[in-house]
């Protein structure tokens, strides 16, 4: 991909632009080239070409002078993000610098970013899952929030599209809560996840212990290699074997000729021409020069993350839209949602000495949502519902930490794996309150002047109930599936430590109380897209990024066709 | 680990090398630690002299490398210098002096110095009073937790940098860089060891 980084200033005019080449934007650039469009996608941060730029993807801990430590310097870097616990030396110049990007905890909201060509789609967790009717009806039926503006079947064709693109691996199983992918071979359960597996699903009528379903390959797949089960993902794949932007979409969208890539920009605005009444452009910022520049398209997808999505519409006023554009129903920044996390139980699993597994897979367990099912019991105690991630293995030497041995025998005897540890965490639906909401901050600036983000929201009632129930659920499975030493855990964590923030420009049937369409175009201003976390009008409790992959290529479909009727 | 113990250790570890070892060439061995071989980047001499004499006496050498042989304590020293910032480095010679200050007045002389027999309850005094780590979850502390103090906290950094170290990653644990394709059933006899990585 050599022609990536290409001097992109000669050209101000493009067909489309598309902000953000993280999962959401891949996706609108390769689906927009492939249409002929010629494409300029603007990137915050640097170029990252796969597997040229990724130095760290092969060494072993003894290959690096701290072995994966973070110096003090590097750990200020990330004052907030640091807090995920995902930061390393191996992965740490794939995390944004919150320093040069500050933003504000009104209510403490931990806010993973990552400001580089492929975003986060180079550190996601791949856990893959189609929504359903379960997910798109519940706002309508519970009345929280408002009705999505689609349902399954407007979304069922563009799942299988991407999929067959992405690489999805996992298991059929017919589930209507939790509809089956277009599957490459699952990956396996190790011994103990079969047992607990077959001890849960006979314990608990309707509940089902599945292997998780994932955008690794198991098989290769479009010129791609398979999983090489090394678990060293968030520094790059050699193999391309997961789903990034890097390793898929922009590789597609580049093999077009359409495709020109702009680093190091920083985008101001979406530019509202007013006697057109739609957009015209993007005004950015070289993040290098510091100089600024306008560039201009027939169409505009913003996907630059959810919160800063929201924050470029904020930025972006006009006497049209005095409070940022599409922002006619002032739900703008609101409705920030995310998935509870990091509440569940874990205990030991006796037997299965003589046993143990080959590979450190990336992929675990799942137990698909159970409760409040569509023809099954009601809770009366709370809305909507969760589902359980996990997974087991033998401890190792880490668990010498905490035994009282020491000396030669101590030593020798932690070099032969430990027991079987098992473990499930749930994720839980969060609702979308008007009250969680993000603001553009102007006292507070980035590093290239521009107003940064406050963000003011907290867990509701029914987030704590769900993670009551949760709590309690997660140990009764592991008693009941006869586990030793099961503790529960709830570590209370504030909203966005799922790393799932959605919401803040909220799809819609009506004008008034949404900012996008049913087809992902602003209100008011309809050659502008929307179809990253942003766009999401309620949370379900299951990954979101496969949904934002379907809705990204339904919606670049229409805006194609839009523009062959001229209607953009 | 009783006295008896660490001779019977030490004498499969250098009787090869010593020959018929004498009573007094394992005790020279026992407490080869108490003088400095290594020039360090943070700690100053006797805190440096303290952290290799806890290597050792934690992670012998048997017939496998012990902790001083794959230069954990050179890699602590290492450590504490660039991945502590300035409270932090403070904090850990003023934890080091303390353990000192401990061992002389419950044992009479510094870590190092003492005989086999008073670091074993040094060592088993230190395990009764420290908590103990809490579990994890994707490397998330889960569950209920307060600190470990500085003697677990040494002990599990000991672990680490004789776990993660090339020689042992490497040549005695199972080494697998590029697995494959995840198979979730193996028999134990045909893996060994613990994976390494």
């Amino acid at each position: 991909m050599a022609n990536f980084n290409i001097d992109a200033d000669k050209d101000l005019t493009y067909d489309a632009i598309v902000i953000g080449s993280g999962i959401s934007g891949g996706w609108a650039a390769k689906e927009l080239c492939e249409a002929g469009l010629k494409t300029l996608v603007l990137e915050r941060g640097r170029i990252v070409e796969h597997v040229v730029d990724y130095p760290t993807m092969t060494y072993d801990p003894w290959e690096v002078e701290l072995r994966g430590s973070l110096t003090p310097e590097q750990k200020a870097r990330h004052p907030q993000g640091g807090r995920s616990g995902f930061i390393g030396s191996m992965n740490e110049h794939f995390h944004a610098n919150d320093v040069e990007n500050p933003y504000t905890e009104v209510k403490p909201f931990l806010w993973v970013r990552a400001h580089q060509m492929g975003g986060r789609s180079l550190l996601w967790g791949k856990q893959t899952y189609r929504w359903s009717d379960l997910d798109f009806e519940a706002n309508a039926k519970d009345g929280h929030g408002i009705d999505w503006p689609i349902r399954y079947t407007d979304i069922e064709p563009w799942y299988s599209y991407v999929e067959k693109f992405a690489g999805i691996s996992g298991e059929a199983l017919g589930l209507p809560q939790l509809p089956d992918s277009h599957f490459l071979p699952p990956m396996e359960l190790n011994c103990v996840e079969k047992h607990v597996k077959e001890r849960i699903e006979k314990e608990f009528k309707g509940r089902n212990m599945i292997i998780g379903r994932v955008a690794h390959l198991t098989q290769p797949h479009n010129g791609r290699g398979q999983c090489q089960s090394r678990n060293r993902c968030d520094r790059g794949c050699p193999y391309g074997a997961y789903f990034s932007s890097n390793a898929v979409t922009l590789p597609a969208a580049n093999a077009t000729g359409n495709l020109t890539i702009r680093p190091f920009s920083i985008v101001q605005s979406v530019v509202y021409d007013e006697q057109k009444g739609k957009a015209s452009g993007v005004r950015i910022i070289d993040a290098e020069t510091g100089e600024d520049i306008v560039y201009k398209a027939k169409v505009i997808f913003v996907n630059a993350s959810t919160l800063s999505t929201t924050q470029i519409l904020m930025n972006s006023t006009s006497n049209r839209f005095e409070n940022g554009l599409g922002n006619d129903s002032g739900e703008l920044g609101h409705n920030l949602m995310d998935h509870t996390y990091r509440i569940g139980a874990m205990g030991t699993v006796e037997g299965f000495e003589d046993q143990y597994y080959k590979g450190r897979r990336p992929n675990g367990i799942y137990i698909p949502r159970y409760v409040n099912l569509k023809d099954g019991p009601q809770s009366d105690k709370l809305v909507r519902g969760y589902g359980f991630q996990g997974g087991g293995g033998r401890s190792g030497w880490g668990a010498g930490s905490n035994q009282e041995g020491f000396g030669g025998d101590f030593k020798d005897g932690l070099m032969k794996p430990g027991s079987w540890e098992f473990f499930i965490t749930g994720f839980a639906e969060c609702l979308p309150y008007h009250h969680n909401q993000v603001s553009l901050n102007k006292d507070v600036l980035d590093k290239w002047g521009q107003p940064t983000l406050s963000i003011d929201a907290e867990w509701g009632a029914n987030e704590l109930e769900l993670n009551k129930q949760i709590k309690i659920d997660a140990k009764e499975m592991l008693d009941r599936a006869g586990l030793k030493d099961v503790m529960d855990f709830d570590n209370k964590h504030e909203m966005g430590y799922g790393i799932h923030e959605m919401g803040t420009a909220r799809m819609g049937k009506d004008p008034k109380t949404s900012v996008l369409n049913a087809n992902n175009q602003v209100h008011g201003c309809e050659n502008v897209f929307v179809t990253d976390g942003a766009c999401m009008t309620s949370s379900s409790c299951v990954n979101p990024s496969l949904t934002y992959m379907a809705l990204t290529a339904r919606a670049a479909s229409h805006a194609i066709s839009e523009l062959k009727k001229q209607n953009l | 680990m009783n006295r008896r113990d660490a001779l019977r250790k030490s004498a499969l570890a250098f009787g090869a090398a010593a020959g018929v070892p004498t009573l007094l060439s394992l005790l020279q061995s026992c407490s080869k630690t108490d003088r400095l071989t290594w020039t360090p980047t943070f700690l100053n001499e006797d805190q440096a002299v303290f952290m290799s004499s806890f290597v050792e006496f934690l992670l012998p050498r048997t017939d496998t490398p012990g902790g001083l042989d794959v230069k954990s304590d050179i890699f602590i020293d290492l450590m504490y210098a660039k991945t502590y910032d300035e409270a932090g480095q403070k904090n850990v010679v003023a934890e080091i002096e303390k353990f000192n200050a401990d061992c002389k007045s419950n044992y009479g002389s510094v870590f190092a110095e003492l005989s086999e027999e008073d670091k074993a309850a040094c060592f088993k005094a230190h395990e009764a009073s420290s908590p103990k780590f809490p579990k994890n979850v994707w490397g998330t502390a889960v569950g209920p937790s307060e600190p470990v103090g500085f003697y677990r906290g040494l002990k599990s950094t000991v672990l680490w940098s004789y776990f993660s170290s090339e020689e042992i990653g490497k040549n005695v644990l199972s080494y697998d860089p590029i697995p494959g394709p995840y198979q979730g059933c193996v028999p134990l006899s045909e893996v060994g060891k613990t994976w390494s990585l």
